[in-house]
């Protein structure tokens, strides 16, 4: 038998084969069924891809449209500040927390000698030619890999397979940071920019459309912006380290929350560039910082004041009261969002300003948070002075990014306030949420969306009007409200019984049993699923296409197949398609692996 | 009673008396849970009629006047009726879907612990590229690629094997004859007895300690079994036509609200003594009064049949299975369609009934009408349309993934322990996985497989963006026919909730069952 | 003075009746220590005194204040009464020093500086101030029970109710929340203590009682109920336990 020749029994590589693809006769059968049918779908990919018939610069031409729709040119500033805010954002998170993981010279050569012998794997296995099915029905060979094409690329991946294969056992002890290889990796991905030519979309020097030269540079004007946002981030990469070595503990709660507030930020004002007048800005918002600011200066003074102590329940009482009414009354939002901050600040103070000290670091962040909070809410709520054509500024990936980011924020909430109660001991409030959960998780989240475009305005007051886009988020915050719930009740079902019962003898009151002993286990048990649902959510979000919102996916089914200007793309869906689906694939599958790291790094679960 | 609750109740303090501030906080919850409900309705109501489209249902019973793509009706007479054939669209991709997913998801978490590196690697990528698309882009694309094919033209007509084309996708189908539900009746009984035969040669080996061969035998017995069913043994059926024959007559001959009436009380006196029962059961023991969720799931699924009963017995059902069976008009009598049903069954059961019960029907292109269009002929073979092959494709490709790794997770949770404990006693690998492992994989696997069921149910509605005519895109028509959102929105919310319970109940049953037997 | 005082406690889960109306005082400073055959209803008994359980009938006085379903009562009482359960139940995601001081500041709404004071000084107390920052994971068993005695301490309780504080513990873990029990002892603290460690009993107990099906069978002093007890049910208890 050749199974048990030398080379299958003593060789490392040889063992290698033997146990893991010819272990037994049927699994050498299974070996080269899987490997046909591996083989033939991926010719038949390629030749899919490769097929003259596919008009791929329907995609590239339509980069921008896909990403922000009809975004005005001149704000386009806007789109790279957001950009960037996030890259920043990340150089310094990964600045901050990096693990110091290092990888040698030789690791490095390993993974590009992978790489490069998957490339000349690939290359080698790609099929000459492709079928083409004319109209007659008949059927016609067109080749679409010449061999000098072919032997172009494989002679130097081979060459250069070689020369990693034999680099990889250099013996040098130099060890290089994963992060700073990462960013490198990174880096080059943007210097590719100045060289690597896709065809794309150019204007003329009256601003019209003409079909271009077919090898410009990725979007003529990208690599600049890029390649400054490259440099900010490198920068606050070493910030971020600097920051780490100093050993600065506050940036470990600022960083979280400065994710938090960014797209938040992003949406109120960067891109959004609301209209803002100074009026309003004089006439409420600074008043009502003031009146917010005195009230909340005067709780954190007096909270652990003796003779205030013992009217404390009537105080909070009545507080919750006051800003139920305020939330019901026709005020100005900022006022009612306000309120909500302060009743929280009412709850937490008398457990942190008991000291000088406490009392002025309360303080501190009470007016910083006011002025966030204002900030943002007079952003958001003001009118934009951008002027598109399709009425909306959000379209295309902008658009889904804002239904995902903005429908997990909004479900999070609602799902930990549904999942307390469905667990709760109380039946009326059990049964209630119990109903609620269910009813809106067996009906599937189109008709809920349909809910929202044709009947959610019939159950709004008369005058109030909200749009499309608000409708669908007030929706989905429900939907997967319903659906974190069912995640969160399962983490809070995980809890022992031990836990309440030792909150209980140590004299917590139900509140604070539930927040500072209950919930953070829970959530901390299921941030898997947690993030797997935000994931399901930045899928979802495709849904909207059907009702008629321009994501992503609306421009690429029905936009772009129905383009006849500057070049015919009448009926080309299938490249639209291919191009989403890598399009999220992408997204989804980077952000599921980042997660899975991170939660290993968080080392979860610690019992 | 009331002193004993009214204990040590101090009328000075009772605003922090804890069961005064539970039952207070409740109340006030359900106050204002019911004041914002009442108020979110009568807003609507108050809009709604300021509109020009009052809330109504007529329109159920109202000529629809456009017709459905496909389906088993597709000029339906009544909106009520294009609502059905949607249901009916909906529940056939629902469960052909369920079908396949489990099948090919089984398979391919097998294969995704096959220590076969290749194997696994191929069924892991084609998971990871799966699940991180979106189902919509999915369906969509499988749509696409189908309407790239050539449309048909005048040259393709003729009779064909198998054709794909921008119309869909032809191929042969058995075509049922008049002997197939005898048939298939048979075949039930073939597989219950083929079941009889494995059980008792295993006890026969049980109890003599040889090899008796139970799986041969069995599958010996369903061999030759329905070998003489296709040969005609389906015949003996006949013997339930007879009786549905003379149960049919005795039906027509009592005055049907005597029968409704009793049937009714006998279900309604069923479910209610059960019910008891059930509070009963739980007044004992250490969980006084507290019933678990699984308690409330058999009261409430026993109201429901109760009902359930309540209803069938006064709405013509027998008559809507006839009429599927038969194609025969509706026709409402004060009745419920029992004997007609009977009838039916008589009819499709009978002793003179001959002939193969299935006969391979092959597909043809023809002319569509007197248009100079080509469209394959409806009543040949099988066409599965772009959108129902797009919907199913991507739902039940999309849930077989997950369902690969419930089935995958599942195995890989009880194998650890148990498989060491397994080869400790001596079993072999495969008697291991039959015997050992599988058994309570499935039962770890049971509940996320039901979810998956449940998402698969629900993702059946995109099929309303590649106009697949599902209960959601017939609805969508019919309101923007008549301008009926809300009733339409009721309608499906309804459909939607019953398809959920129907699935998570048969789910639950079986979880039940399985706990009882580990008992 | 009696700081605790129960008269006729009863309770029951469904038709089973736990507690069959036990009446008992327990002076201030008063060591106890209540054993019993599995199920006898200690258990249930001490977690009635600070309302972890809602008994039924009778009354329980706890310095002064009767328990009843007034919430003020029920959180002074519970404020009053510390409590040690088997299982340890410390909270996973916070470190030792959280632990400790999550009730002195969110309950007792003490300054974080002063009661990370008082938590060191507790820890030093139970022998182990070098984990203050460890995660309770990371601790061994008797080293958990430990800090749960500290955590409790932290409210500055008057009463300590220990349940089984050692039952989930290995052997050589024993002794040292044993110590640690029986300093806390010697420092004048009012405890209640359910157990099967015969030795701590003999040696730091005032008074030694011993239920069975609900009821109080006997209550002694620890020399006379090891050597010479009055009842039948205790001698067989002693008989399978010694």
């Amino acid at each position: 038998m050749i199974r048990d020749s030398k080379f299958f029994i003593e060789n490392p590589y040889g063992r290698w084969v033997r146990d893991n693809l010819f272990s037994s006769s049927s699994s050498a059968f299974l070996t080269f069924f899987a490997g046909f049918m591996v083989i033939y779908s991926y010719r038949g990919i390629v030749g899919f891809i490769l097929n003259p018939e596919r008009m791929w610069t329907s995609v590239t031409y339509n980069m921008k449209l896909y990403m922000i729709l009809a975004y005005p040119d001149e704000a386009m500033i806007r789109v790279w500040l957001s950009v960037g805010l996030a890259l920043i954002l990340g150089g310094l998170s990964i600045g901050f927390y990096n693990s110091g993981k290092t990888i040698s010279l030789g690791g490095i050569f390993q993974k590009l000698f992978t790489i490069s012998a998957v490339i000349a794997i690939l290359i080698a296995l790609a099929p000459t030619n492709t079928n083409v099915i004319q109209n007659d029905g008949s059927i016609e060979v067109v080749e679409i890999i010449p061999q000098d094409v072919r032997m172009l690329i494989l002679v130097p991946s081979l060459v250069l397979t070689l020369a990693f294969f034999f680099l990889r056992n250099v013996k040098i002890k130099n060890l290089f940071n994963t992060a700073k290889v990462n960013l490198t990796y990174f880096g080059l991905i943007i210097a590719s920019l100045y060289f690597i030519k896709i065809p794309t979309i150019s204007l003329d020097s009256s601003g019209e459309r003409i079909i271009p030269d077919p090898f410009l540079p990725i979007a003529s004007t990208t690599y600049i912006p890029w390649t400054i946002l490259y440099v900010g981030m490198l920068l606050f990469f070493f910030i971020g380290s600097l920051l780490k070595n100093r050993d600065i503990k506050i940036m470990a709660r600022l960083i979280p929350i400065s994710w938090f507030l960014c797209p938040l930020f992003i949406f109120s004002w960067i891109f959004k560039k609301p209209l803002v007048e100074l009026n309003t800005v004089f006439s409420a918002d600074i008043p009502s910082i003031l009146v917010f600011g005195v009230i909340g200066f005067l709780i954190i003074r007096f909270s652990d004041n003796e003779s205030v102590g013992v009217y404390r329940t009537p105080i909070n009482i009545g507080f919750l009261v006051l800003s139920i009414v305020v939330f019901l009354l026709p005020l100005v939002f900022i006022f009612k969002a306000t309120m909500v901050l302060l009743l929280l600040l009412l709850i937490v103070s008398p457990a942190i300003a008991t000291t000088k000290e406490g009392k002025r670091q309360l303080f501190i962040v009470w007016v910083v948070s006011l002025f966030v909070l204002t900030f943002l809410i007079r952003g958001a709520s003001s009118d934009t002075m951008l002027v598109t054509p399709t009425g909306s500024i959000f379209g295309g990936f902008s658009l889904t990014w804002l239904l995902a980011i903005f429908g997990t924020y909004a479900s999070f909430p609602l799902g930990l306030a549904l999942a307390l109660g469905r667990t709760s001991t109380l039946p009326v409030i059990r049964i209630i949420c119990t109903g609620i959960i269910e009813i809106v998780r067996s009906v599937p989240y189109i008709t809920w969306l349909f809910f929202a475009s044709v009947m959610l305005t019939v159950f709004l007051p008369a005058g109030v009007e909200f749009n499309l886009i608000i409708r669908v988020l007030i929706l989905t915050a429900f939907f997967s409200g319903a659906y974190f719930a069912e995640y969160i009740r399962g983490g809070l079902q995980s809890i022992p019984k031990g836990q309440y019962e030792a909150a209980n003898a140590i004299g917590m009151n139900p509140f604070q049993r539930i927040f500072l002993v209950i919930v953070p286990q829970a959530l901390r048990t299921i941030i898997p699923t947690l993030v797997g649902s935000v994931i399901t959510s930045f899928k979802d979000s495709s849904l909207v296409a059907i009702i008629g919102l321009f994501d992503i996916l609306r421009i690429g089914t029905s936009v772009i197949p129905a383009q006849s200007q500057p070049v015919v793309f009448i009926g080309r869906n299938l490249e639209q398609l291919v191009f989403l689906s890598f399009f999220f694939w992408v997204f989804t599958f980077v952000f599921s692996r980042r997660s899975m790291k991170f939660e290993k790094r968080l080392g979860l679960g610690e019992r | 009673m009331l002193g004993k609750v009214l204990k040590n109740f101090d009328i000075r303090t009772f605003w922090r008396d804890v069961r005064f501030l539970k039952w207070a906080g409740q109340v006030l919850f359900l106050i204002l849970f019911a004041y914002s409900l009442v108020l979110f309705v009568q807003t609507g109501i108050n809009n709604l009629q300021s509109t020009n489209i009052p809330f109504s249902f007529d329109f159920l019973g109202d000529t629809p006047g456009v017709s459905i793509a496909e389906g088993f009706e597709t000029l339906p007479d009544s909106g009520l009726r294009m609502l059905h054939v949607g249901m009916f669209n909906m529940i056939r991709i629902m469960i052909g879907g369920i079908i396949v997913a489990t099948i090919f998801g089984t398979l391919l978490g097998i294969a995704r612990l096959s220590s076969n590196w290749i194997v696994e690697k191929a069924a892991t990528a084609l998971l990871e590229v799966v699940r991180n698309v979106p189902l919509l882009v999915q369906i969509l694309f499988f749509q696409a690629f189908l309407l790239a094919f050539p449309r048909l033209e005048e040259r393709d007509r003729g009779e064909i094997m198998f054709h794909v084309s921008s119309k869909g996708i032809a191929y042969p189908w058995p075509e049922r004859q008049e002997s197939a539900f005898m048939f298939f009746g048979f075949l039930l009984l073939t597989i219950y007895l083929a079941r009889r035969v494995f059980k008792w040669r295993v006890s026969l080996l049980e109890k003599e300690g040889r090899d008796t061969n139970p799986f041969l035998w069995s599958f010996l017995t369903f061999l030759v079994l329905t070998f003489g069913n296709w040969a005609g043994g389906y015949k003996l059926m006949g013997i339930i036509g007879l009786i549905s024959g003379y149960i049919s007559a005795i039906f027509d001959s009592i005055p049907s609200i005597a029968y409704q009436g009793l049937f009714s009380a006998i279900a309604v006196f069923f479910a209610f003594r059960y019910i008891r029962k059930q509070i009963r059961n739980t007044d004992t023991g250490e969980i006084r009064g507290i019933l678990s969720d699984d308690d409330y799931f058999r009261i409430i699924l026993s109201g429901v049949v109760a009902v359930f009963v309540v209803l069938l017995m006064f709405m013509p059902f027998g008559q809507n299975i006839t009429y599927f069976l038969e194609g025969d008009e509706l026709f409402y009598k004060s009745n419920w369609g029992m004997p007609q049903f009977f009838d039916g069954v008589a009819k499709r059961f009978d002793f003179n009934i001959s002939g193969p019960p299935v006969i391979m029907s092959y597909p043809e292109i023809v002319q569509a009408g007197t248009t100079k269009f080509t469209r394959y002929s409806p009543d040949l073979g099988k066409v599965t349309t772009v959108g129902y092959f797009a919907t199913w494709f991507g739902v039940t490709l999309y849930t077989a993934i997950f369902i690969s790794e419930v089935v995958r997770s599942g195995i890989m949770a009880i194998s650890k322990g148990q498989s060491e404990a397994g080869l400790s006693l001596g079993l072999r690998r495969r008697s291991l996985l039959r015997l050992i492992i599988l058994p309570q994989a499935f039962r770890v696997m049971l509940p996320p497989m039901g979810n998956q069921y449940l998402n698969l149910a629900k993702n059946t509605s995109l099929g309303v963006a590649v106009a697949y005519p599902e209960v959601v895109a017939v609805g969508q028509t019919l309101y923007n026919q008549e301008g009926q959102t809300l009733p339409v929105f009721l309608v499906w919310m309804i459909f939607y909730c019953s398809i959920s319970l129907s699935i998570s109940s048969i789910i639950n049953y079986y979880n039940r069952k399985m706990k009882i037997v580990e008992r | 003075m009696s700081i605790i005082k129960t008269v006729d406690v009863k309770k029951w889960f469904g038709d089973f009746q736990a507690l069959k109306g036990i009446s008992m005082e327990v002076a201030e400073g008063e060591v106890l220590v209540i054993c019993g055959p599995s199920g006898s209803g200690k258990s249930t008994f001490i977690r009635c005194i600070n309302r972890l359980e809602q008994h039924q009938e009778g009354e329980i006085v706890v310095d002064g204040i009767e328990l009843t379903n007034d919430l003020k009562n029920i959180e002074a009482i519970r404020s009053e009464v510390g409590m040690v359960f088997q299982s340890f139940n410390l909270f996973p995601h916070l470190t030792v020093m959280q632990n400790i001081t999550l009730a002195p500041i969110w309950v007792r709404k003490k300054s974080r500086s002063e009661s990370e004071e008082k938590a060191m000084e507790l820890l030093e107390r139970v022998g182990i101030p070098e984990q203050a920052q460890k995660f309770p994971g990371q601790l061994s068993g008797g080293q958990q029970q430990r800090v749960a005695i500290a955590r409790a301490l932290a409210m500055e309780p008057k009463i300590m109710l220990f349940d089984e504080p050692t039952s989930a513990l290995d052997p050589e873990m024993i002794k040292e929340v044993l110590d640690a029990m029986k300093e806390l002892a010697e420092s004048g603290m009012t405890m209640i203590v359910v157990t099967h460690e015969m030795g701590f009993a003999k040696e730091v107990a005032d008074r030694v009682m011993l239920f069975d099906e609900g009821l109080m069978v006997e209550e002694n002093t620890p020399n006379e109920f090891f050597d010479n007890p009055k009842n039948d049910r205790t001698k067989l208890f002693l008989s399978q336990i010694l």
